[in-house]
């Protein structure tokens, strides 16, 4: 049950800090911790409770082991989670290039 | 005002996450999908390990989605910051001590031999492409920050991340040539625990590895080459 | 017959090796994507006959249905499929010459692998792999919006990738929750099984995931980012993303409510939320001075439409829906198209720059107006039949909620035409300055009339679509031959 906590508690963390900062690096990082919130929710799903890692050993009998599925699934996750951020990174490179600041509040071109 | 409406709407969405996850109990086994995956795993697909079956064999897919979505950051990374004039300027910064830079020229074969290593060993312990890709792009993260190294040859990359992303393709459609199914697992999945089983498993997986490897270290590169 | 793998697995290939084409001759690069997407119209239009009779199963690695991915095409699948490959055909050929001096191998790379993206959302049959396309065709939009590199393109490229990657974790914890209720990740298996579950508890799971592809298809709070980001984009780019991303991202919201959940009482809520988008973008385009950001509120506003003909949830309502969809997609391609190059013939964004733009290059005014009028919803055009069905579909609903959103989308439409006709009327019958004819070149021109004649021909004869959009809405408002096909 603390692992859900711990989890959602890292997801609105992050969602906090991404809508209310104004430096974008800021608002990056609580990108990168809404997505660790959100890996951390999907591995404690399957949890067996007392299982063992999916991987047989020479020898063993069968034992109880978690659900493989949801570690392939995060696996998938963390990779499109570090594409986005690269992505993130380098037009926040771009962006400095132009504007001279980091602050979202300021790059305001665009009108209604 | 504001904070108010926050505050409630907040405590309507915490409600409602309670609600729907008092059906998930924690530490029960939930699913049927997961049980036939570890059961029949090892006669189906010769992996031991079932996490890299899943991956790659039964949800493979997936994975080719995940290369793609990597192989478009670092496309997208290398179209964005080409617009700068300023790439191929050399850094001034202090150059490392020489504890620094000789233990760095020390680690890079280690770190390079351990991601073989975990690369070729995917299927039977805890490991894989995507893993060893990860280690070979810190090895060259090392020297960049420790030895002050020389830019990084853009063409080799290039042709080494088009090549393991064409290879994973060309296996699927070589599965539907052979077989009538994408990705069916066509060569013989030999014994479990020895090095060379699991049919088409170890293919990938080294075609994962170089690609992910080559991508990460240029985006190390573009992005070192930026002057902020 | 040829397996649907290859309408992925094709592009995806080529647009691999594109890098490796380019290590022998540079030129090679731009023509691959049309043959690509080429390809894929072929071999979509090859498919079609048999989705009528019931959805095509493939399953990938050759295992059976519950564990594996499979791809499932039914009709609604394949009219997509075929709409994003006749529209990114068409695009791929304008962008020959409109990004010749812009555009290296990386942006025919990130092109085609958008188009991927979009065909692998539609034809999936998982869940979870629906999640892993849909990032494709978002990461692909978001480093393709900023690839001019130039202020404006930056700015709405960083705000609209906050924006996407917010919906894209919610999706994913909507899927979680879906995955520890129900224990599978096939669509078919958990629509098989949603009523083991009460209604209450899943009301979560949907408003994830309805939030989190709202975002991408552009619903009413969710849609700050369009305008900045439709507007800032290279014009090839923007004829994409208004006509295929977005109606992507209403197929997808489409498959989770119809088929997975398959809950009744959202949809009055559903048709507000469309008809508030429709008002609101509406009115917004009508303040508009820079051409392209007008087209871009329109294209919220017809989001809008979309979305109000799906919560009808009748027989017509659904099937106008997604006739607008079809009539959207060539419409709003063919707008942004002529506007690239009238923007580049004028130097300017402005819609008081287009004075006289009629003489000066008549065909593609000509073009342009076409598109205009389908949009607004004039008879010869594709858009009348579109806009038909789905006014139909309200009134016979006889309920008096829907006839008072009816009425709001008329006056909707009222306000479309006031400012499609003023923008028609600055380019046609004002005086502009220098009065040569330089029209866009051939390359351009054929392209945006193979689309104005296809919304003529598709607003004459209707019934050359209609059998498929019948056969989708069917499909979409009774899922059970959905579940049957895949299950058995």
């Amino acid at each position: 049950m603390i692992y859900y906590i711990g989890a959602f508690g890292l997801v609105f963390i992050g969602l906090y800090i991404m809508l209310t900062k104004r430096n974008l690096i800021k608002v990056l990082i609580g990108l990168n911790i809404l997505d660790t919130g959100v890996n951390l929710f999907l591995i404690s799903i399957g949890y067996v409770g007392k299982g063992t890692a999916p991987i047989f050993s020479r020898g063993s009998e069968q034992v109880l082991m978690v659900d493989p599925v949801p570690q392939a699934l995060v696996l998938t996750a963390i990779v499109i989670g570090v594409a986005v951020l690269a992505l993130a990174l380098s037009l926040a490179i771009m962006l400095h290039k132009h504007y001279g600041t980091l602050n979202l509040r300021k790059v305001k071109e665009q009108r209604w | 005002m504001r904070r108010i409406i926050g505050i409630v709407l907040l405590a309507i969405v915490v409600l409602g996450i309670t609600l729907s996850l008092a059906e998930i109990p924690f530490g029960t086994p939930k699913t049927h999908v997961g049980d036939y995956y570890v059961n029949e795993g090892v006669k189906e697909t010769g992996a031991v390990n079932i996490v890299t079956s899943v991956v790659l064999n039964y949800r493979g897919f997936d994975t080719l989605g995940e290369i793609t979505v990597l192989f478009i950051a670092t496309i997208g990374l290398g179209a964005l910051l080409k617009t700068h004039k300023e790439r191929k300027k050399k850094r001034d910064v202090t150059p490392a001590s020489l504890v620094l830079s000789t233990g760095c020229r020390f680690l890079f074969p280690l770190l390079i031999v351990f991601a073989i290593y975990i690369i070729f060993h995917g299927h039977l312990s805890p490991g894989g492409g995507f893993q060893g890709g990860a280690i070979i792009a810190s090895a060259f993260l090392l020297t960049y920050l420790g030895c002050n190294r020389a830019r990084a040859n853009e063409r080799r990359y290039k042709l080494i991340e088009s090549s393991g992303g064409l290879v994973f393709v060309i296996v699927g459609v070589l599965g539907l040539i052979f077989g009538g199914y994408f990705l069916l697992n066509f060569l013989p999945k030999g014994t479990p625990f020895s090095l060379f089983s699991a049919g088409i498993i170890p293919i990938i997986y080294i075609a994962i590895g170089l690609k992910v490897g080559s991508e990460l270290v240029s985006v190390i590169d573009n992005m070192v080459g930026e002057s902020v | 017959m040829v397996s649907p793998v290859l309408l992925i697995a094709v592009p995806l290939g080529l647009a691999f090796a594109i890098p490796l084409f380019g290590f022998i001759s540079k030129k090679i690069s731009k023509y691959i994507p049309p043959v690509a997407m080429l390809f894929n119209l072929i071999l979509s239009l090859m498919l079609m006959p048999s989705t009528l009779k019931g959805p095509i199963v493939v399953s990938i690695g050759g295992w059976n249905p519950p564990f594996c991915i499979n791809l499932v095409v039914d009709s609604l699948s394949i009219l997509f499929s075929v709409l994003i490959a006749l529209v990114g055909f068409l695009v791929s050929i304008y962008a020959l010459d409109y990004m010749e001096k812009k555009a290296t191998e990386k942006y025919h790379i990130l092109y085609l692998l958008l188009l991927v993206g979009a065909t692998g959302v539609v034809l999936t049959g998982d869940i979870f792999n629906l999640f892993v396309f849909f990032e494709i065709l978002c990461i692909s939009s978001y480093a393709l919006v900023a690839y001019l590199g130039d202020k404006a393109g930056v700015e709405s490229g960083i705000k609209y990738l906050i924006q996407g990657s917010i919906g894209s974790s919610l999706i994913l914890i909507g899927i979680g929750i879906l995955y520890g209720m129900f224990g599978s990740l096939n669509i078919a298996d958990i629509a098989s099984n949603i009523n083991s579950i009460g209604s209450t508890a899943l009301l979560i799971p949907l408003a994830l995931l309805v939030t989190g592809f709202g975002v991408e298809g552009a619903i009413f709070p969710l849609n700050a980012w369009l305008p900045d980001a439709h507007s800032s984009a290279p014009s090839s780019i923007s004829a994409i993303l208004s006509g295929i991303a977005i109606g992507v991202g209403v197929y997808a919201l489409t498959r989770v409510i119809f088929t997975l959940f398959g809950v009744s009482s959202i949809f009055p809520f559903l048709a507000i939320l469309g008809v508030l988008t429709l008002l609101v973008g509406e009115a917004s385009a009508f303040k508009q001075n820079n051409l392209k950001r007008m087209l871009a509120y329109s294209s919220t506003g017809q989001i809008g439409l979309i979305v109000f003909g799906l919560g009808i949830a009748n027989y017509h309502g659904v099937a106008g829906g997604l006739f607008q969809v079809v009539s959207h997609g060539l419409g709003k391609s063919l707008l942004f198209m002529a506007a690239g190059y009238m923007i580049y013939r004028t130097g300017s964004m402005d819609i008081s720059a287009l004075k006289g733009i009629g003489k000066k290059m008549p065909l593609t005014s000509i073009a342009f107006t076409i598109g205009a009028f389908s949009l607004i919803g004039l008879p010869p055009f594709a858009g009348f039949a579109s806009k038909f069905l789905i006014i139909q579909g309200a009134l016979l609903k006889q309920d008096a909620l829907f006839f008072v959103l009816a009425a709001l989308v008329l006056l909707a439409t009222v306000i479309e035409g006031a400012y499609f006709l003023k923008v028609c009327q600055i380019i046609h019958f004002k005086e502009g300055n220098n009065q040569k004819k330089k029209d866009a070149p051939l390359v351009a021109l054929i392209p945006m009339f193979i689309l104005v004649s296809l919304i003529i021909i598709i607003g004459i004869y209707p019934n050359l679509v209609s059998d498929f959009l019948n056969s989708a809405a069917s499909g979409l408002l009774d899922k059970l031959a959905y579940i049957e096909g895949v299950l058995g």
